[in-house]
């Protein structure tokens, strides 16, 4: 069963007919591709990815196709974006000089918005992030822009001496070299890919328990009671998710501009 | 409303965003730092266990990594006014928008 298949088959599934409840699980992550060219299957998360890239490129370029000085319109709501992004996430971290990274950061938080808020745009409904090999892509750009920073402005070897502190006795420096080693390279990419991806996911899982348990305890019985207990639950998830997505967004982003400042001025 | 006094909001709105950026970031370098510390020392250990036959040394080096990242964490973040920021941050004054 592939994708929303499970939700479908469960159509005349109800308590007390002796159907098991078909709780969802992988297998409403995986999709039955759109269409192959030969071996490689085009699948929905594909198609939203691009959407969100899409919606992201093209709500922009509407908006500052011909700025004008007293904006108007959706440049409007284009500039209250930015701005959004840079006196909430840019600039505390970076400060003035990072105003060069808003570009950036403002597509990076966008696209990973617009590809969480998917979950709960009927139709839709499903949040790219919840497939990993969405995620780690993003998480690459992010590292490789980091280190490429660090090394530019620290060089090589001043970058590797600043991970650790000065002001750390030599033995301790070396006790710290493995631990601040692995932090570095496999840690805290990891901590930042994991976290968006397991959010993301288990908002998605919940969702749907949610919502297939209130179809499958809805019938005249007590189950009425239990299917509107369920369905007030999938409502209240509902709610929590439209907060979880931006917030997700936000703190891969704010992570971002956190990294790209350390690179640009190591810690004192 | 004076416009001294949203002056003094908006550096408070600006030092509850640093605030905010400062907290996420650190946070989550302690948890990395935790994870890396049982790692890098677990690994270290479970090599040593194997050369010398003594499986043991493997949970051990775990929780060695494990105080090694704690003591570093209370060195690094555990004091007050241990974490400096870079000078030419939070010195914007008023709004360019």
């Amino acid at each position: 069963m592939t994708g929303d298949v499970g939700v479908l088959a469960s159509g005349g599934c109800h308590i007390f007919s002796g159907c098991g409840f078909p709780a969802p699980g992988l297998q409403d992550f995986e999709w039955k591709p759109l269409f192959s060219i030969g071996s490689f299957d085009f699948t929905k998360p594909m198609l939203l990815a691009i959407l969100a890239a899409l919606v992201v490129i093209v709500f922009f370029w509407v908006a500052f196709r011909s700025p004008k000085l007293v904006p108007r319109g959706i440049q409007n709501l284009g500039e209250l974006a930015i701005l959004a992004v840079r006196d909430q996430i840019l600039r505390p971290s970076l400060g003035r000089k990072g105003d060069s990274y808003l570009p950036f950061l403002v597509s990076l938080f966008f696209f990973i918005y617009i590809m969480n808020v998917m979950e709960l745009i009927p139709l839709l409904q499903f949040p790219v992030t919840s497939r990993i090999g969405f995620v780690w892509p993003l998480v690459f750009i992010v590292y490789f822009l980091y280190l490429y920073l660090g090394v530019k402005n620290q060089g090589p070897w001043g970058y590797l001496k600043n991970m650790i502190p000065p002001g750390v006795p030599a033995p301790i420096y070396i006790i710290l070299v493995p631990v601040e080693l692995l932090r570095f390279f496999v840690f805290q990419p990891f901590t930042l890919g994991v976290r968006l991806f397991g959010n993301m996911f288990a908002g998605h899982l919940l969702l749907t328990i949610f919502t297939l348990a209130s179809w499958y305890l809805l019938s005249l019985s007590v189950g009425l009671v239990y299917a509107a207990g369920s369905f007030a639950l999938a409502i209240f998830v509902f709610l929590l998710e439209t907060l979880v997505t931006l917030l997700q967004a936000f703190i891969f982003t704010t992570l971002t501009a956190t990294y790209i400042a350390s690179s640009v001025e190591p810690a004192h | 409303m004076s416009s001294g006094n949203d002056a003094s909001t908006q550096a408070q709105k600006r030092a509850a965003a640093e605030g905010r950026a400062q907290g996420l970031d650190i946070g989550w370098t302690v948890f990395s730092y935790l994870l890396a510390g049982m790692a890098a020392y677990g690994a270290i250990g479970w090599l040593i266990g194997r050369a010398v036959h003594v499986s043991l040394l493997f949970p051990i080096g775990m929780l060695v990594g494990l105080a090694i990242s704690l003591g570093f964490i209370i060195y690094r973040y555990g004091r007050v006014g241990a974490v400096t920021r870079p000078s030419s941050r939070g010195n914007a004054k008023g709004d360019d928008r």
